[in-house]
């Protein structure tokens, strides 16, 4: 019984140790916010398919204004 | 060795080394805690103080495996730098007084007496390795 108890309490000291991981994880990683190299590409990557696509509508504008005239 | 931390850390090798240190961290604050309890000078209903003191050696065991890829990854990737004195001999005295802890718990008994002044040493050592390389990233990036 006194065995059961022990490994009991050891079990939820782990779980709560297991917790503050959990916790400590969460706060450190969102005081990087941006600063991960992985959210600094999949950033890049939005500007770049931002700026191809200002770049196509830029062009076909500028066909456009060609056929017209 | 750099190329192999960079790889293993997709490009953050600073980012996990925070992390990891800071995790190491937090668990030493409850390291202290368990061995409250373990000792005795805390009692609370619901843990007893055989059951708190294995924990404490379990979380322990955790943060030694922890400390030392940090050190790896410290080591390997940053090397000895000039401007971080103080985090470097911290680092070293860190790790020399956990050695000197884990030799007293395995087979050094007779010192056993000398454990809380150790663990004390452990745990300000890490404070102030953290502080002066994790905290020092986080409070200023």
């Amino acid at each position: 019984m006194a065995e059961r108890s022990h490994t009991r309490q050891m079990i939820g000291s782990l779980l709560v140790g297991l917790a503050i991981v959990a916790v400590a994880v969460a706060i450190v990683t969102a005081k990087f916010g941006s600063t991960s190299a992985a959210e600094r590409e999949a950033e890049e990557e939005r500007l770049e398919q931002r700026e191809e696509r200002l770049e196509e509508r830029q062009e076909l504008r500028e066909e456009r204004l060609e056929d017209g005239n | 060795m750099e190329d192999v931390i960079e790889t293993l850390t997709r490009g953050n090798p600073t980012e996990v080394k925070v992390l990891l240190a800071s995790v190491a961290l937090a668990l030493a604050v409850y390291q202290l805690v368990l061995i409250s309890v373990g000792y005795g000078k805390v009692r609370p209903g619901f843990l007893a103080a055989a059951p708190a003191a294995s924990a404490h050696r379990a979380v322990g065991d955790t943060i030694v495996v922890v400390l030392v890829v940090v050190a790896f990854m410290c080591v390997g990737y940053f090397g000895l730098e000039d401007d971080a004195t103080l985090h470097i001999v911290a680092a070293i005295a860190l790790l020399s007084v956990l050695a000197l802890k884990i030799v007293v718990i395995r087979w050094w008994h007779r010192m056993g007496r000398f454990l809380p002044a150790l663990g004390i040493s452990v745990w300000l050592l890490l404070a102030l390795t953290w502080l002066t390389s994790a905290g020092d990233f986080l409070a200023n990036g």
